[in-house]
């Protein structure tokens, strides 16, 4: 459902990622891990057609994103939460979005009620919101359409241990519902208990790739997590 | 929710991106401001000058050449001063469809505000004439109106179209606001000097159109400069959003 195949990006000397492969299939959740500047962003933005990758291919649904029709209605995406003007209160935000994927209006209500944000917190502009609250906006907007895959950035960046929780409970809600769900962490605690599959990389390279259980090996994923990216961290920006 | 695969009609682009000028302080302020203005320059100029409805409608005009390029300038690089490109071309992956979206309402915009102009400037007219006791003269050069018309709309395209090269409001802001200075400039350097300000221009080769006297070697000059400063940018620009990374 989402596909990476031989994916490679390279700026001038560096390879942000370096012949990046895996897939995400429908009904399951893979956790996408790695320390900052590790490529994960660079991946997720190349899945979206924001960037072109230098070679390789990246489809959901089958397809290269940009090539789907009125793709947000198919593929939730949340890149990055803090990517909003500021003037904008979250309903507004919200009904953009019902507005360009060809929604009703009252669909931004049933999305307000999905993430936790009350109608007095709708009305604020986003300026004035807390990382948290622009999580559960980003996550609502990747929800408006019907996805059958979701592509979420960092989206328990900010969100506190409650927050977590609930959102570990909504993405399985929707894998088991058939959705293919691809989040991105820099902390293994955020994804390793609703993750089915990890791919864990570092400078731009797969390092490994399992379930929870087959990647820990008698260790605590902890252990191996640190293991496999602290010497590709410590090497890379 | 019924998942609609599609695609993206261009009246609904239009009506959300006609919606985002509006749905800010900013954008209410730019209006704002510019309707202020407007009224202001008519009533200030109409105080001075005496009832003369096409004299006070042209001040509204020297307000105009500044704000509505500013304007078309801020529509079309708004979306990378506050990364909500991210979002928007993720929801319309075909960047060029958004961006003629954008260019549309700073363009109709330029109607409007004409035509506001038009209307403030009949009561402050007749009030004046009343309070001094003068008949108000209400001839209108009618070629004049037309023309002074097209030149805002060119405006707003000059505005459109560095925006959407720069992407980068402050420096396309500046380049707009110092050409004039940069023009008079030139101009003074020699018969080559003078014939470059002459054809490349936008300002100096709007004038006959704004004056209502175009003839046809000064609508080759208008042609060639707002080929160099509108059509020559704005492909330019339309290229650079389409390849460009979004970050």
């Amino acid at each position: 459902m989402i596909e990476l195949s031989n994916l490679t990006k390279a700026y001038r000397d560096v390879k942000a990622l370096d012949d990046v492969s895996f897939t995400v299939e429908a009904g399951s959740v893979t956790g996408f891990l790695g320390p900052n500047g590790a490529g994960k962003s660079t991946a997720l933005r190349i899945l979206a057609g924001l960037a072109r990758p230098t070679s390789g291919s990246a489809t959901v649904l089958g397809q290269p994103y940009a090539a789907l029709p009125n793709p947000a209605a198919q593929v939730g995406m949340l890149l990055d939460a803090g990517a909003q003007h500021p003037g904008r209160t979250g309903r507004e935000v919200l009904t953009l979005g019902a507005m360009t994927l060809g929604l009703p209006g009252r669909r931004v209500e049933e999305v307000l009620d999905l993430v936790g944000l009350s109608r007095k917190e709708s009305r604020r502009t986003v300026g004035g919101y807390s990382l948290g609250m622009r999580q559960r906006l980003g996550i609502g907007h990747a929800l408006l359409g019907s996805p059958r895959a979701l592509i979420l950035d960092e989206p328990a960046n900010g969100l506190d241990p409650q927050g977590i929780q609930w959102m570990r409970g909504l993405l399985r809600g929707l894998a088991d519902a058939g959705c293919a769900v691809l989040l991105s962490s820099h902390l293994l605690h955020e994804v390793e208990q609703v993750a089915d599959d990890l791919v864990l990389i570092g400078r731009g390279r797969v390092l490994a790739h399992g379930s929870p259980a087959q990647l820990s090996q008698g260790r605590t994923l902890e252990e191996t997590f640190l293991d496999l990216t602290s010497h590709a961290d410590r090497s890379h920006a | 929710m019924t998942a609609t695969a599609a695609p993206i009609p261009f009246p609904r682009l239009l009506a959300v991106e006609t919606r985002k000028l509006f749905d800010t302080r900013s954008g209410k302020v730019m209006t704002a401001i510019l309707a202020a203005l407007t009224v202001a320059a008519i009533a200030a100029r109409g105080l001075v000058a005496g009832p003369d409805y096409q004299l006070l409608l042209g001040t509204a005009g020297i307000g105009y050449g500044t704000l509505l390029p500013v304007l078309g300038i801020l529509t079309v690089t708004g979306e990378w001063s506050h990364r909500t490109a991210l979002t928007t071309f993720a929801l319309e992956p075909r960047r060029w469809r958004v961006m003629a979206a954008k260019c549309v309402p700073p363009l109709v915009t330029a109607v409007v505000a004409v035509a506001f102009a038009m209307l403030v400037a009949v009561p402050v007219t007749a009030v004046i004439a009343g309070v001094e006791g003068v008949a108000a003269s209400w001839e209108i050069d009618v070629a004049a109106l037309l023309g002074w018309t097209v030149s805002c709309v060119l405006g707003v395209a000059m505005g459109l179209a560095l925006g959407l090269l720069l992407l980068n409001a402050p420096a396309a802001i500046v380049i707009t606001l110092t050409s004039t200075l940069v023009w008079s400039t030139v101009r003074l350097l020699g018969d080559v000097g003078a014939t470059l300000a002459e054809w490349l221009d936008l300002n100096t080769a709007a004038t006959p159109l704004m004056d209502g006297e175009l003839t046809g070697g000064d609508a080759l000059r208008l042609a060639v400069a707002a080929t160099f400063w509108i059509v020559l940018p704005g492909v330019a620009g339309m290229i650079r959003v389409a390849r460009k990374e979004v970050t």
